[in-house]
């Protein structure tokens, strides 16, 4: 009986860290920092369903563990009165194993300070591989229009599909995302980057524009967050494959932006 | 029997009062573990990030970010299981049924429709099923087609993809015809309660939820009962869930995905490569269009019908998930028979493409 209430409270507990995690995410705007905007109601008025069960759950499974549970009959299947050594020692091994996960769960969802993706996930998932950034209808409909509220991706898929010099002079541009260097250029070219997310943080994928400035890990600390207004050029470079990159005016450090992704 | 299914009336006037304090104490333990709970996440926010190495920090974000995104689902398919097992009575299922069981199996392979729930939501919905009656095989048939077959799954393949390549027929008719025959496969087994994880199997013999109490004794016993299942398949659901998302967090921090992506162009190993990527990847079945399409350009449409069927079904959350339910043996055949079969899909939608 004993057993079986502690293997009870286990889901409880993890519903109940589960639901305080994504209620305070919401709460304070950061859900943005785990799944696409498209899931926010949902999230939510679920975590809302579960926290109401799960706080009845507080008051019902006390009772049933004291006296429902011995005549509902099927409360307390899974244990035979006595249990014999070697399944004591099996279930003792399930309640640590449980501890465990329940104290990792906390610490990932409770304790660890909510974060975006880091150049570490960049590396991983090849910048601008991703055909968000190369879809040539997506561009083509690009090419026309006014591109003050073009963000990173637009940008990226410009540059990906090869617009070419003509359609990049004088065009102007404001960027924001973080700092990341070029994998072929390291010293001389660093990309203003953003994760484009689908569903949540998992399939994020990285885009971002070239930057050439030469001795710019002197000013720019990788991961940080930077604005960045100018034009775009030929790359004086020769190590890095890309033939246009962005002259920037102006960078300047900025605080992350609430909305760190773009979708 | 207990006191709470005669009516209240009749009830002893000592034996609600200890109940109701403890109900109130519960409640209030509760509440106040959630209000600290709360409170140690305010306080823990303000410390930076930067602490900890750039790749823990993204294999924390990352495990996290599937925790988060698929524990609404997981809520939402015990709450419907809950409510399938308690409110629903037996003959309803019963007569709804057609009585052979190929026939009952395509019916069920449909019941996704109406339950648009996401691939992790529905193992505690086909457990739900199971201790309602349903035999093995016709649970897996469930599993394995609700994530395809139902309307969200449906419309967002659709926009990704439109009529293009026959990757939305592929799928819809490929998840249909892989779940009734692994169904099938599992109906020929001589004693299918075997392939069942013995707590499990267990619960399901025991498990006659149908509530007998009438009235609103009857309603208030099913109510506590409700709430003591959805503790139940929580602590059976969440452990795993929580461990297969650390796993895929982990995959994707340690494995780069260059090596995958770069196969997608060829014919035979776009389908291998884009299989290898839905099971480490693991993201629910409602989006994965999106994602896929993505890189569709790079790849090949039966890479992408493999991915999007192989999937839906089967992924490393999904399998911790499947082994509180299945045991090891039952969910080695089920994965290798769903592999093949997406891999001929795969080559099949190639080859006519």
């Amino acid at each position: 009986m004993r057993d079986r209430l502690l293997t009870r409270w286990r889901g409880i507990l993890l519903s109940l860290v589960g639901i305080v995690a994504i209620i305070w995410l919401a709460v304070t705007g950061q859900l943005g920092l785990y799944i696409h905007p498209r899931y926010y109601e949902f999230t939510v008025v679920m975590a809302v369903l579960a926290g109401v069960v799960v706080l009845a759950a507080f008051s019902v499974v006390p009772g049933a563990g004291e006296g429902e549970g011995e005549h509902d009959g099927h409360a307390d299947h899974e244990h035979p009165p006595a249990a014999p050594g070697p399944r004591r020692r099996r279930d003792t091994v399930w309640a640590v194993a449980a501890g465990v996960v329940i104290a990792a769960t906390v610490g990932a969802l409770l304790i660890v300070p909510p974060s975006t993706l880091t150049t570490a996930t960049v590396d991983q998932r090849d910048l601008n591989a991703s055909a968000a950034v190369t879809d040539t209808g997506a561009t083509e409909t690009l090419v026309g229009s006014d591109t003050s509220g073009f963000t990173i991706k637009d940008w990226a898929s410009l540059l990906r599909q090869g617009a070419g010099e003509d359609y990049f002079a004088g065009k102007t541009a404001t960027l924001t995302g973080f700092v990341t260097p070029d994998p072929d250029a390291p010293e001389d070219v660093f990309y203003v980057a953003r994760f484009v997310v689908t569903c949540c943080a998992v399939d994020a994928q990285p885009v971002g524009v070239p930057v050439y400035l030469p001795g710019w890990k002197d000013s720019y600390a990788v991961d940080s967050w930077v604005e960045a207004s100018g034009t775009f050029g030929t790359n004086p470079g020769t190590a890095s494959a890309q033939a246009i990159v962005f002259e920037p005016a102006e960078i300047t450090p900025v605080d992350q932006p609430a909305e760190p992704y773009v979708y | 029997m207990t006191s709470d299914v005669l009516p209240p009336r009749t009830r002893a006037p000592g034996s609600r009062a200890p109940r109701s304090r403890a109900a109130l104490r519960g409640l209030v333990v509760g509440a106040v573990l959630a209000v600290a709970l709360l409170v140690l996440r305010a306080v823990s926010a303000t410390w930076g990030a930067d602490a900890l190495p750039d790749r823990i920090r993204d294999f924390v974000t990352l495990s996290v970010s599937v925790v988060i995104e698929s524990l609404p689902f997981v809520f939402l398919g015990i709450l419907i299981s809950v409510v399938v097992r308690f409110w629903v009575p037996d003959h309803v299922i019963h007569r709804i049924m057609p009585r052979n069981p190929a026939l009952r199996r395509v019916v069920i392979s449909l019941v996704g429709v109406l339950l648009p729930v996401c691939e992790c939501g529905n193992v505690p919905l086909a457990r739900g099923f199971m201790m309602k009656g349903f035999s093995v095989p016709e649970a897996m048939t469930f599993l394995l087609a609700a994530p395809i077959l139902n309307p969200v799954t449906i419309v967002t393949t659709y926009q990704a993809f439109g009529w293009n390549d026959g990757i939305l027929i592929g799928r819809i008719a490929g998840g249909f015809v892989i779940a009734n025959l692994v169904g099938w496969l599992f109906s020929r087994h001589p004693r299918p309660e075997l392939l069942l994880t013995p707590a499990f199997e267990e619960a399901c013999r025991v498990g006659d939820d149908d509530g007998h109490g009438h009235g609103r004794a009857g309603q208030l016993t099913k109510l506590r009962r409700g709430v003591v299942a959805f503790a139940d398949e929580t602590s059976t659901m969440l452990p795993a869930l929580i461990v297969g998302s650390a796993i895929a967090g982990a995959i994707q921090v340690g494995l780069s995905r260059d090596v995958l992506t770069a196969l997608g162009g060829n014919p035979i190993w776009s389908v291998l490569a884009l299989m290898i990527l839905a099971f480490v990847i693991a993201i629910c079945s409602n989006v994965d269009a999106f994602f896929i399409l993505a890189f569709g350009s790079t790849f090949l449409p039966g890479g992408v019908v493999a991915f999007l069927v192989f999937g839906a079904m089967v992924d490393v959350k999904m399998i911790t998930l499947l082994r509180t339910t299945f045991t090891t043996g039952a969910l080695v055949r089920l994965v290798a028979v769903v592999a093949l079969a997406s891999l001929a899909l795969g080559f099949g939608v190639n080859l006519l493409a």
